[in-house]
């Protein structure tokens, strides 16, 4: 209404001129020849309909952040520039732990060697060999030292030597039956595990004992602990150095792995710390015979001590199953001349028969453990005895292999290959213990393997071959702390590398909706990783895997949220699609109508101003 | 280690059956059955064809499992070949004994333990019942859910993970005919299942986390059995029955899935639970295409663990796998030779219906046995049909008499004993695997001479459930009993008495989008609308909750016993759904799962002659136990309005259009001026300069040059119009044309 009442004084001007020009003729101060009412009109312009329209126009403007707002989808707002620094960063330099040695001379007096040892020279020589073996590896060892040791040097000659630091005390071995590993092995731990704590009781040691050892060349013994010894008559120390340099990096630094033993990188552990060993007795046929194991013994008396040691690296549980009916599905053949059925090295990938062996994953393990199957294959009756041909034609000792990251298999023959022929069905054989534990050092020596550590006890390096006592635990202590590097080192790389996957993926997919639950987990697994490293570059190994762990099992589960799996975010082209039918429309409505009061206001004004210029003059 | 001995003596034998009639404990003693007087026991030594004796005077065939504790006091008669076949069999026993303890130290003590065994039945439909029973026990121990010899490993860790104390899982297709297989037998009670997926589960946990305990489970079998089991997690799919379903209240959910496919990808997860899976044992029969060919199959998992042992030692589980399926055996043989009649009972073999033999028993399995289930009143019919004296049955009735051939002897023939009634009992032929191996493969036939007719035994009361009512908006759920004793009139009789009441309870579940109106229950007894105080004695309704959970019913109806029908019916609005809540197939209509009508004063036992054998036998120890008789109804398929499912985005650009219209109109009007244009026309009919003017101001307006004031304003309007006139009949032309040729 208020619209018509005033539209006179806009919308009348074409018409109000010439109205004008026709009853006002003689009060106009022009004449009304002289007013064009299409070139001139005589008032201003109305600016009312021109500020209606450019009002709708800028509060469309304005609205529109308003709606990008709520269209927006909710981010959590993710460190990215830390996820990149980490995996970057972890790419780029891998962690490197400090390592402690310690060389002890004993018995080396002036006579034996033409003066007395000087420990100084001695600790640079053995440190330039180290340097020397460190730099020799080509690949750096993902959780070694690198050139981050320190090494002390004790001479100790009949108990009057220099003590340079607290962990040796001169004259603590005094007398050493070298007879006996075990024995030595025991007497060096209890005489050097009062070492004091500065290196959290990670001190490597290699004694080396001039004396009546045996008669032939030096014997060189790594121990259970985190000590090993070398031993003869008449040793030359300098000739020692090599053997000790290499007995640190090669086995204390680097575990004694040899070049195509498993990478530390496949550890077998779940990303939530946990491993469930599960081992499956299969009868191939149980028509011939089958056998049955007591493993709940076997559990509690053999397989305990491994789980307890392998605590700080993880949480192993145990169960076991007996299956039947389980045939391999490679072949094999008869061998005369070794008396077996023979499968060889190139059957191997063909032995494990996933149709027939159902070795299901475990219920009881939640979704990320690792499951490592061990499987203890009896053959049925015309296929016994059943050997594994190594590529070199030999009989293989264990008669087992290993597939990494899935566990073991090991084929044992009963004693007797002869088909039980009674009537009626075969009864149940229960194995002998004795059979047993055998069976139990191959699968041992398996999970060794597994975690990436030698199955035998001979280490041959380059200066000789090291006898390597075995654990009753199945690990050594500096074993444990080879994994337990290897551990945090690869579940950091792990971590930075989904970090940097998932930093990458959520920058690619501006619509994905992120939870604060995930910037959480990201936030906690950043720190979590900071802490690792920072615990790694002091040297402490198990809160170093410990936060380790945390971090990439945070990690993982920012990676693998419930929410970015799902494919339901919109895409643009969705927003667009839905909006359109609506923003489409009116967005011309209102630009058209704004543009053409535009062009009319300038019409009108561009007329108005020809009339004032035409009053103007005349006046 | 068990040794099963089989001693037979053909039942034909003269001196046998002549004692038969004296043949009590005086005659035969066993130490440790002495007082069970019923039991005689034939032995059976030669291998002729076996035919079935009548059945008043067959009691029992028996095993005896081992040999030392039985002493015998036989009459002379017996002794010498039973001697003889003693000393055979320690002979044979000695030096396999023998043989094992030089290899290897037999197991002994309390193990894992198997059972398979086979129910073979044919029914009154021309038709075979076949019903597979493996039983494992893992016994309590601490190493249970982790080292495991036989039992399956997944159902261990199953039950110690989610805290199971009792759990059934059921995969079914097809519908279980009562009337004609049967309402009553333990197989109907236990077996008969509602089509799809059935789950129900007791917990040990406190109440509060039940819920949880529930979804972890169901997503765990979902994973094991290879089936959308994890759609019974979302709490509008389950519910807690607390009294009508099952006796043993408390932590019990009950799931179902009535609209799940049943196939082999459920049955291979489920044959891997047995330790000889289906290459050896009775499960060898199972050939997938002929099992999955019948009319009615499933497959059943139900699992106990004795959770009453201290905390401290793991429970022991006993798991019971059943597979029942009922095939239609094709014989062209019989029809051949007796064409032209129909009613003949097909003759069947167990390689005529499964396409496969046994080859001796899985090796693993303590026992392994199949049984023959045939209803005792053929033989009474054929009694009838043969038209004889009860004394010449007594021996001519197994020369020729009976109306079927069996081709292989039964080991044991056990008679059911039913002391109230004639009807409905059976006599059961068992067969031991272990003396088949693969040379000479088990293969039992079963060929009829006679025509004979029988009819199964029936619950007291049959249900059926339909659907009132029409269109998408309402409808009625209608229960409805039939006496199944209406026909039969004697067995009818017998309840009719004033004081006799017919207990019957209905346990229903109802999706949460069929809005059931509880207070519109009502009930007709024999067609006559009654009041609900009067027959219903207890009823407990859950009302669903909008996307939260399903609305239950559980009831106890206490009828008379001489009626005829009684129905319930409940009123429903069908409700509305959010356009993420349809499935896949929504126009196909939605499934109310079955009801389950159970009757707590019936009990569907088989009062077998308790003997060792039998006990040893977990099928029958299951078929003696005292179960309520008990049995689904159809599932409903309630069609519901389903939407159009691209309608988001329709109406999505409707709405936006028609704001944009709008908004687009209400912004002209705004700019629009209103004023000049009515001074326009104004001036246009009252001064004809003004309509120069007007025609100048519209010329200028198009951009077209001027032309003369009285032409185009006298013209330009018809002209206008007409063009307008033009357009719109060309406009509806063509949409007549489209309409016309796009339908």
């Amino acid at each position: 209404m208020a619209e018509i009442a005033e539209s006179p004084s806009t919308t009348e001007h074409p018409l109000g001129t010439v109205g004008a020009s026709r009853s006002k003729a003689s009060s106009s101060a022009l004449r009304e020849s002289d007013v064009d009412p299409k070139t001139m009109r005589t008032t201003t312009p109305g600016l009312k309909r021109l500020f209606l329209t450019f009002s709708v126009l800028l509060s469309f403007l304005l609205g529109f952040p308003f709606l990008w707002k709520t269209v927006e989808i909710y981010r959590s707002p993710l460190p990215f520039g830390d996820m990149d620094a980490l995996s970057k960063q972890i790419e780029s330099s891998p962690l490197q732990f400090p390592c402690h040695f310690q060389s002890v001379f004993l018995n080396f007096d002036s006579r034996s060697s033409g003066g007395i040892l000087d420990p100084r020279e001695l600790r640079s020589s053995i440190l330039s060999e180290m340097t020397k073996l460190t730099s020799q590896t080509l690949e750096r060892q993902c959780g070694s030292c690198g050139e981050n040791f320190t090494l002390s040097v004790v001479v100790d000659s009949d108990g009057n030597g220099l003590t340079p630091n607290c962990s040796y005390k001169c004259g603590a071995l005094g007398a050493l039956n070298l007879g006996d590993g075990e024995a030595v092995d025991e007497a060096l731990r209890s005489a050097l595990d009062e070492s004091c704590s500065d290196y959290g009781g990670k001190l490597y040691t290699v004694v080396v004992v001039n004396g009546d050892g045996a008669g032939e060349g030096p014997k060189a013994l790594v121990g259970k602990h985190r000590h090993g010894w070398i031993s003869g008559r008449e040793l030359d120390a300098e000739a020692m150095i090599g053997r000790m340099a290499e007995m640190f990096v090669k086995i204390f630094m680097n575990g004694g792995r040899e070049d195509g033993a498993i990478h530390g990188e496949f550890m077998p552990v779940g990303a939530d710390g946990r491993v469930v060993l599960s081992f499956s007795l299969l009868n191939a046929n149980p028509d011939d015979w089958f056998y049955d194991w007591d493993f709940q013994k076997l559990d509690d008396t053999l397989l305990n001590p491994v789980i307890e040691a392998l605590k700080p690296i993880a949480n192993i549980s145990v169960e076991s199953q007996v299956l039947y009916h389980t045939p391999k599905s490679s072949f094999s053949y008869w061998d005369e001349s070794l008396g077996s059925y023979i499968f060889s090295t190139k059957d191997l990938p063909f032995f494990v028969n996933s149709n027939e062996w159902h070795l299901d994953t475990s219920v009881a393990a939640g979704g990320r453990t690792k499951i490592l199957q061990f499987v203890v294959y009896v053959p049925s009756a015309n296929e016994c005895p059943l050997s594994l041909q190594l590529p070199s034609g030999e009989i293989s000792k264990t008669n087992g292999f290993i597939s990494p990251m899935w566990g073991g298999v090991m084929v044992w023959n009963p004693q007797s290959c002869i088909k039980y022929s009674g009537s009626g069905p075969p009864a149940r054989l229960l194995m002998h213990p004795d059979d047993l534990h055998r069976i139990f050092e191959v699968l041992m020596g398996q999970l060794r393997q597994l975690f990436g550590l030698k199955s035998d006890s001979i280490y041959v390096g380059a200066a000789g071959a090291y006898k390597l006592l075995p654990s009753e635990k199945g690990f050594t202590e500096w074993e444990l702390d080879v994994l337990s590097r290897q551990h945090t080192c690869f579940n950091l790389h792990s971590s930075g590398t989904t970090l940097g996957s998932l930093s990458r993926l959520v920058q690619s997919l501006p619509r994905m909706i992120i939870k604060d639950e995930i910037g959480k987990q990201v936030k906690f697994s950043l720190e979590a990783a900071q802490l690792a490293q920072t615990n790694a570059s002091v040297g402490l190994y198990e809160a170093s895997a410990a936060s380790s762990r945390q971090a990439r099992s945070l990690a993982e589960d920012a990676f693998f949220h419930p929410s970015i799996m799902s494919v339901s975010y919109f895409s643009f082209e969705h927003c667009f699609a839905v909006y359109s039918p609506f923003f489409l429309p009116v967005s011309l409505h209102v630009l058209l109508a704004a543009l053409r009061e535009w062009r009319r206001y300038k019409q009108e004004k561009a007329k108005y101003v020809r009339w004032k210029v035409k009053q103007v003059k005349a006046a | 280690m068990t040794i099963q001995i089989r001693k037979g003596k053909r039942a034909t034998e003269p001196q046998c059956l002549g004692s038969q009639r004296s043949l009590n404990s005086e005659d035969l003693l066993f130490p440790n059955q002495t007082g069970d007087s019923k039991a005689a026991v034939y032995f059976q030594l030669s291998n002729g064809r076996f035919r079935p004796p009548p059945a008043h005077r067959l009691i029992a065939h028996h095993i005896v499992d081992t040999i030392a504790p039985i002493f015998f006091r036989v009459s002379r008669t017996m002794w010498l070949p039973l001697r003889l076949t003693l000393l055979l069999l320690f002979l044979l026993l000695s030096p396999r004994a023998l043989l094992r303890s030089g290899s290897a130290a037999v197991v002994s003590g309390e193990e894992e333990e198997f059972h398979e065994e086979l129910l073979l039945k044919p029914l009154p439909d021309r038709k075979v019942l076949a019903h597979f029973h493996f039983h494992s026990i893992a016994p309590p121990s601490k190493s249970n859910g982790r080292h495991h010899h036989l039992f399956p490993k997944a159902i261990s860790q199953l039950v110690q993970k989610f805290r199971v104390k009792e759990m059934e899982l059921s995969f079914t297709q097809g519908r279980w005919n009562y009337e004609r297989w049967g309402g009553f037998d333990p197989i109907s009670s236990n077996n008969a299942k509602p089509p799809g997926v059935e789950l129900w589960a007791v917990f040990d946990v406190p109440e509060d986390q039940v819920d949880a305990y529930w979804k972890n489970l169901t997503n765990s079998l979902s994973g094991l059995f290879c089936a959308s089991i994890n759609f019974l997690e979302s709490s509008t799919m389950y519910s807690a029955p607390k009294w009508s379903f099952r006796i043993t209240p408390g932590r019990l959910r009950y799931g179902t899935l009535p609209r799940e496919a049943v196939c082999t990808e459920n049955l291979t997860p489920w044959l891997k639970l047995l330790p000889c899976r289906d290459k050896a044992g009775l499960a060898a029969l199972l050939d997938r295409p002929s099992i999955y060919k019948g009319f009615y199959h499933s497959q059943r998992l139900y699992l106990t663990s004795n959770a009453s042992v201290p905390a401290e030692t793991v429970s022991g589980i006993s798991l019971e796998q059943t597979l029942t399926v009922v095939l239609q055996p094709n014989s062209p043989s019989s029809s051949s030779i007796h064409s032209g009649e129909s009613n003949f009972q097909p003759s069947w073999s167990l390689s005529s219906i499964f396409g496969r033999k046994i080859s001796g028993k899985c090796v693993l399995a303590q026992s392994s046995i199949v049984y023959l289930q045939l209803e005792k009143s053929i033989f009474s019919e054929q009694k009838d049909n043969m038209d004889n004296g009860p004394n010449s049955l007594a021996s001519e009735g197994f020369a020729g008499g009976s109306g079927f051939e069996m081709s292989l002897d039964p080991d044991i023939v056990i008679e059911e004993e039913n002391q109230s009634q004639h009807k409905g009992s059976s006599v059961l032929y068992g067969f031991w695997v272990e003396k088949y191996n693969e040379s000479q493969p088990f293969d039992l036939g079963l060929k009829w001479k006679y025509p004979v007719f029988w009819s199964s035994r029936q619950a007291p009361l049959h249900a059926s459930r339909f659907l009132m009512g029409s269109g998408n908006e309402r409808g009625a759920i209608a229960i409805l009993f039939k006496s199944a004793n209406s026909a039969d009139s004697s067995s009818g009789s017998r309840h009719v008495s004033d004081g006799c009441e017919l207990q019957v309870d209905v346990f229903q579940v109802v999706p949460w989008y069929i809005k059931v109106y509880y207070h519109s229950l009502q009930i007709f007894v024999d067609d006559e609308a009654k009041p609900i105080g009067d027959f219903v004695h207890k009823i407990q309704v859950s009302p669903s909750k909008d996307k939260t959970s399903p609305g239950m019913m559980e009831m106890l109806l206490k009828l008379p016993c001489d009626v005829r029908s009684a129905a319930l019916t409940l009123e429903f609005d069908k409700g509305f759904l959010h356009i993420d809540e349809y499935p896949p197939d929504a126009n196909q209509g939605y499934d109310i799962p079955s009801a389950v009508i159970s009757f707590p004063s019936f009990h569907s036992v088989m009062h077998l002659l308790s003997n060792d054998s039998i006990r040893k036998s977990p099928l029958l120890s299951r078929f003696q136990e005292k179960n309520r008789v008990q049995s689904y109804t159809e599932v409903l398929l309630v069609p519901l309005t389903t939407p159009d499912f691209s309608m988001p985005y329709n109406v999505i650009t409707i709405t936006c259009t028609v704001f944009a219209l709008f908004f687009g109109s209400l912004l002209n009007v705004l700019r629009r001026r209103v004023g000049e244009e009515e001074r326009y026309l104004k001036a246009g009919k009252k001064k004809g300069w003004l309509r120069v003017l007007l025609s100048r101001l519209l010329a200028k307006l198009r951009g077209k040059p001027m032309e003369e004031p009285d032409q185009p304003s006298s013209e330009s309007a018809p002209l206008i119009g007409k063009k307008l006139v033009l357009k719109v009949i060309l406009v509806a032309v063509l949409a007549v044309a489209w309409q016309f040729y796009s339908t």
